[in-house]
């Protein structure tokens, strides 16, 4: 198998470029509730540039899971969506199934959190692995198979063949994950959405997992985190956005944000790790069926302002070209 | 997958639920009010000599107390013995079999359409659930299922038997078989009505179980993982999610299954169909006790053979379930 494609979206892969392989504009997801329409995401633009290793970090809530399943078109279907999600000739939003089948899994891959149930049950993990090879056709069906047993020894398996002929049962937790991670690399996407790869796995588990896939991801293969573990989010990306109550607060360098925070939220977050003293934001993010007019982080912030309550800020460019929606830095 | 330890001590807790099945069937039966000569042959004469009476008794041993007839009817049991009808005077055991192959032309038909109808129809109503379709069809398994099944029944004969007449009104076969024999067209001319009554009410009952099931495996991680690879949506129905909604079904479906031989009470006695259900429906008016006692023990018995064959069978669909290796 060959390291480059062309993939439907014709993405040439180049050495160290920095073009945008998505950009998500004006994305807007909207469920419709019993209390009135919940706005998940509000108003999200961002760009994932080729072979980085982007972090969307936020709590339970903030939308960064449903910004990652808009991206792979795999928003329940009483969703309301608004926006574009620009990838190659495409807008993912509004591409045609047939399309989206030819993406998912082939060039946009996804580790999906909860590996306990992520996993079919009644199939072996052999075949589920070889399944993306088979369906995009890149492969014949013992091709795959003998290219799944390859992926699982790379991955860490320590006898492929027979685990290859095993049920999900049968392995624990962090094993379950590396079957994920092998699902999303098998077929070579460029892109990658993993939704909280370390979720639910003990310390040393969670670290080789997220040596694993600092490992499998490089070159000009594109990451998009999701997670809420910001320990995982500075050992693996170089560029983090936070998301707060639908929004994206601050965006900028890995570095940078989690070393000199700027928004408000992004400094709270840091605070309340343990390794800084366990301090929590007090309070509790607002409903996104009624969300302030004003800044959604306002109640709970230690530095409001007289305006932060009646007007809404906007994500802007500081001086060292980093993003944040907050007046303080109007 | 099932370990023969494992089988072995399924089969000693097998022969344990039959033995406390056959006491309390035994203990049941006797505290019903009235008896054989009560409720029988006093409905015959008023005037029955006390001798003939007295002789019955002797005869079937119910001068016994009533713990000494059931030590003698399980030893009984134990040795094959089922005992005699009191209204037939014909071992029990060989009257069930007699009435038990026009329950199977019934049935097994019925059954087989019937799991087959509702699984189909319940995976696509699952599988679309919420929308106009999967509404129609799940409101008018409603109807069909709300109604009891003798109320169709009823009105089945009437619409299709009576008025329009395409059907006899009941029976097994007509007149001509006295001098013809029995024909296959002519059976299946009788049997047709009931079969398809009987396939409806199946049908309806297995298809609320594989609509739920298919409705949560509908909402499964997995699902979404497959969706994630770039698998179209019939692939995901067929390869991951009806697999796994089936599970459920293999229980219910197998006890479907063992339930052909007890027969339909109502169906059978609304066509007057000479099986299993209407045999238990004549012992029970007559209070033939001996004849209910044997066909509630084969059902006894086929139940706990069915929950056998069901563990065994989940075993082979769901690698999860490993018999007996868990200690």
């Amino acid at each position: 198998m060959s390291e480059t494609k062309g993939g439907v979206a014709g993405v040439q892969e180049q050495t160290r470029s920095v073009r945008e392989l998505i950009c998500i504009s004006g994305l807007k997801v909207i469920f419709s509730s019993r209390s009135g329409p919940v706005r998940a995401v509000d108003s999200v633009d961002l760009a994932i540039r080729e072979g980085e290793r982007i972090g969307l970090i936020g709590e339970s809530g903030s939308g960064k899971t449903v910004t990652g399943m808009a991206i792979l078109g795999l928003l329940p279907v009483n969703a309301v969506i608004i926006g574009k999600i620009r990838y190659g000739d495409y807008d993912l939003l509004t591409a045609p199934d047939r399309t989206l089948q030819q993406i998912r899994g082939n060039e946009i891959a996804m580790i999906s959190q909860n590996s306990g149930s992520s996993l079919n049950p009644v199939m072996k993990i052999g075949d589920q692995v070889a399944e993306p090879l088979v369906i995009h056709r890149i492969c014949s069906v013992p091709d795959a198979h003998r290219e799944a047993i390859r992926i699982l020894a790379e991955l860490g398996f320590d006898d492929p063949e027979q685990a290859a002929t095993r049920y999900p049962h049968e392995f624990s937790g962090g094993m379950r994950e590396r079957i994920l991670i092998a699902i999303a690399l098998v077929c070579r996407p460029h892109l990658i959405v993993a939704d909280e790869p370390t979720a639910g796995l003990d310390a040393q588990v969670r670290a080789r997992i997220l040596k694993l896939i600092t490992s499998q991801i490089s070159g000009n293969r594109t990451l998009f985190l999701i997670t809420h573990d910001l320990g995982a989010a500075s050992y693996l990306c170089d560029r983090i956005a936070v998301m707060y109550a639908g929004e994206i607060v601050e965006c900028g360098p890995a570095k940078d944000v989690l070393s000199l925070p700027l928004h408000p939220y992004t400094q709270g977050l840091i605070a309340s790790l343990p390794s800084a003293g366990l301090h929590p934001i007090p309070g509790m993010s607002p409903s996104p069926a009624s969300l302030p007019r004003g800044c959604r982080f306002c109640e709970r912030c230690p530095a409001v302002l007289d305006r932060c309550d009646c007007d809404h800020p906007e994500l802007v460019f500081t001086e060292s070209g980093r993003q944040v929606r907050c007046f303080h830095y109007d | 997958m099932i370990s023969g330890k494992y089988l072995l001590q399924r089969l000693c807790y097998s022969g344990a639920s039959f033995i406390v099945c056959l006491t309390i069937t035994f203990f049941l039966l006797h505290l019903m009010p009235g008896d054989y000569i009560s409720n029988y042959l006093l409905s015959l004469s008023n005037t029955l000599p006390k001798e003939i009476v007295d002789q019955f008794r002797e005869q079937f041993g119910l001068n016994l107390p009533l713990t000494q007839q059931y030590v003698l009817y399980l030893g009984n049991i134990l040795h094959g013995q089922w005992g005699y009808s009191y209204a037939y005077g014909q071992p029990v055991l060989s009257m069930i079999f007699g009435k038990l192959c026009w329950s199977l032309v019934l049935l097994v038909p019925a059954t087989i359409l019937g799991i087959l109808i509702g699984t189909v129809i319940g995976a696509w109503s699952g599988w679309k659930s919420g929308g106009k379709k999967d509404f129609a069809v799940f409101n008018v398994m409603i109807v069909i299922r709300a109604i009891p099944e003798f109320w169709w029944a009823i009105m089945a004969v009437m619409i299709f038997a009576f008025y329009l007449q395409w059907f006899p009104l009941g029976g097994y076969a007509s007149i001509s078989v006295l001098s013809t024999g029995l024909d296959f067209f002519d059976v299946l001319h009788h049997a047709l009505l009931p079969i398809i009554l009987m396939t409806f009410f199946i049908a309806t009952g297995n298809y609320y179980v594989m609509r739920n099931s298919m409705i949560a495996v509908i909402g499964e991680d997995y699902i979404t993982t497959a969706r994630a690879k770039g698998l179209d949506e019939r692939t995901i129905l067929w390869r991951h999610a009806l697999k796994n909604a089936l599970l459920p079904m293999v229980t219910i479906t197998t006890f479907q299954c063992a339930g052909i031989i007890m027969g339909n009470i109502f169906i059978e006695t609304v066509f007057s169909w000479p099986g299993i259900g209407y045999l238990t429906t004549q012992a029970l008016t007559n209070r033939d006790l001996p004849l209910l006692e044997g066909i509630f023990l084969l059902d006894s018995l086929i139940t706990i053979g069915a929950m056998l064959v069901a563990d065994i069978l989940s075993s082979a669909i769901d690698p999860r379930i490993r018999m007996g290796t868990d200690e």
